[in-house]
């Protein structure tokens, strides 16, 4: 059987803004309360248009799980790794929490916990993947604006959705190939 | 026995000529400030007494690192040219060279110790779990066997029995290849961030390099000063002198590349290496770029060292002075502008906080504490030893 290939699809046009999603994965994850330690978030777009023809769009998003992947490249201990799903982790054990990856994300996808003496971030719930569930905020969005799946089954909701809408992804010139797809 | 006793002698010595006790007692003092620091760490955390952020990961201890051990293999560099390479005016230097060297290289793990959150974590996973495609083992590597050879060359140098000058040549030789290979490997630790285009390239393991030998050469320059009182002795007026022109031959290649570097950042815009550049040229780190980098670092020493002709060492030795101050601009510059282009823009709902579109860093008092440990270890054991060692070598 091939392996998987996990993935996010969000369509951000139907975000509201209620930031659900990041505080599921806070309580999910025992994410520690501070200004810089958080593993989503959702960014107000700037507002687009004139006055009275206003328009706002808001783009959650989180680690994108890079195919080619900088945080893991620098990671002197192997502490930041990706498993065969590509989902790319830390093992809190190994890391020396030198920030490297830290420097290196082009996502500012990571933080230092103090909570667990290393870097962290998106795990895209892999606690909750085992067991057949899916990531706390993909469940969480009231209006579900995350699917979360596997590429390489031609019948799960991502990869339906992304052969069915255009989409794109963030900083693509940075050629990190993200596992995050935003359609359009 | 007696013997034995003579040969110690012939090392130690209390030298009453040198002015070392007033850099011995400020480096006490720096060294008490910064155990308080190092308490500090170890009771309150990391993360509450440092001034960086996720945003900013590496502030001034990264720089301090970088500032002493690209300094210490600059040493290492001009001890090698001067065993290996035949360059004999820098013999006669080689027990400070190698001293300082050594010094200052463990000046700069205290840096790199106090920052990594579990250093000894790494002392062990650099055997266990090794990641070698990552600079930062090599980094590690690098840095450790230079310490091992320069501890090793001091062994050699310092033997009672007299120096074995064909090893210390192979010592000086390989000190002087590891360091460059330190130092360069450096420069690709900040090339190998995806997400800071304005480290990419050639241009900082050049620049590292280079400079650190220029720093070297200052280091040397402000010492003999120091040492001899401003003046020094007929015997290492040689020695002086190409220690002057090989740090003016170094500022002059680091006008050149800088000027690249900035021209080609600036040109067309190339985005993130294009704002990192606008940070120094009139951004949040104008007046340490201006003032500490251009002046201090290239234009008044390189004046210096023209107006000295080489030949008055007092004026060489100011060089010196102004030089190291300015380098370390240079190096707390190079890392700061490289993080402040954000990774994300800092509008609403994305937990960035800008200032002018740009991330912000202001060093804390603990981190400067950590930096006054790095100081203080410096002058305390190296005028500790200008106090009790003889380290006039002989030439050979
Ligand atoms: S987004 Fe950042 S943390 Fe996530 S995989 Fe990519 S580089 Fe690593
Ligand atoms: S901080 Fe930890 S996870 Fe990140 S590169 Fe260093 S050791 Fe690896």
């Amino acid at each position: 059987m091939e392996k998987k290939r996990y993935a996010i699809v969000l369509d951000t046009k139907k975000c509201l803004n209620c930031k659900a999603c990041t505080v599921a994965c806070k309580f999910e994850n025992y994410v520690p309360v501070g200004d810089d330690t958080y593993r989503i978030w959702v960014t107000e777009l700037p507002l687009q248009g004139k006055f009275p023809h206003l328009h706002q769009d808001f783009q959650p998003s989180q680690c994108q799980h890079c195919e080619n992947t900088p945080c893991e490249k620098v990671c002197p201990t192997k502490a930041t790794f990706k498993t065969p799903e590509g989902v790319v982790l830390v093992d809190y054990e190994k890391c020396i929490l030198c920030k490297a990856c830290m420097t290196a994300c082009p996502y500012d996808a990571r933080f230092v916990s103090e909570h667990h003496e290393a870097v962290e971030k998106c795990t895209f719930c892999m606690h909750r993947v085992s067991e057949g569930r899916e990531p706390a905020c993909v469940e969480t969005c009231p209006v579900r604006v995350r699917e979360f799946g596997d590429l390489n089954d031609p019948n799960s909701r991502v990869s339906r959705l992304l052969s069915s809408r255009p989409y794109m992804q963030l900083k693509p010139e940075k050629n990190t190939r993200p596992r995050l797809f935003y359609v359009l | 026995m007696s013997t034995r006793i003579d040969n110690l002698r012939s090392l130690i010595r209390v030298n009453r000529d040198v002015p070392a006790i007033p850099f011995i007692a400020a480096g006490f003092v720096l060294l008490v400030l910064g155990l308080i620091g190092v308490a500090r760490v170890i009771f309150e955390g990391h993360e509450a007494v440092y001034g960086v952020t996720r945003q900013v990961p590496w502030g001034l201890l990264i720089a301090t690192y970088a500032y002493f051990v690209i300094t210490s293999t600059g040493l290492a560099f001009i001890g090698g040219l001067g065993h290996a390479f035949g360059f004999h005016q820098f013999a006669g230097l080689s027990k400070r060279i190698v001293l300082l060297a050594f010094i200052v290289l463990l000046a700069g793990f205290t840096q790199i110790g106090m920052e990594l959150g579990h250093p000894f974590r790494l002392m062990y996973l650099l055997i266990l779990s090794p990641h070698f495609s990552a600079p930062i083992v090599w980094m590690g590597i690098f840095y450790g066997i230079e310490l091992a050879i320069l501890g090793l060359e001091l062994l050699v140098i310092f033997n009672p029995a007299g120096t074995n000058h064909k090893l210390a040549a192979i010592l000086g030789f390989l000190a002087l290849v590891v360091g460059v290979l330190a130092t360069s490997n450096l420069g690709f630790v900040f090339g190998s961030l995806t997400a800071r285009p304005f480290f990419h390239g050639i241009y900082f393991p050049t620049f590292l390099v280079v400079s650190g030998i220029a720093g070297g050469a200052a280091l040397l320059l402000l010492v003999y000063n120091i040492v001899y009182k401003f003046n020094v002795p007929e015997q290492f007026k040689e020695a002086m002198n190409s220690l002057g022109k090989l740090m003016g031959l170094c500022i002059s290649i680091m006008i050149f590349l800088s000027f690249w570097k900035v021209l080609s950042s600036l040109y067309t815009e190339p985005q993130e290496a294009y704002d990192a550049v606008i940070t120094l040229l009139r951004g949040p780190l104008y007046a340490n770029f201006w003032i500490g980098e251009v002046l201090m670092a290239l234009v008044l020493p390189l004046a210096l060292l023209i107006v000295s002709k080489a030949r008055e060492i007092k004026t060489m030795g100011l060089a010196g002075l102004t030089f190291l101050i300015g380098m370390f601009f240079t190096r707390y510059d190079f890392i700061v502008a490289g993080q402040l282009p954000p990774m994300r823009a800092g509008n609403e709902g994305s937990g960035v906080e800008t200032i002018n579109g740009l991330m912000h860093y202001t060093p804390s008092s603990g981190e400067w504490m950590i930096f006054f440990l790095g100081l203080g270890l410096f002058l305390f054991l190296y005028f500790l030893s200008e106090r009790f060692l003889i380290l006039d070598a002989d030439a050979h």
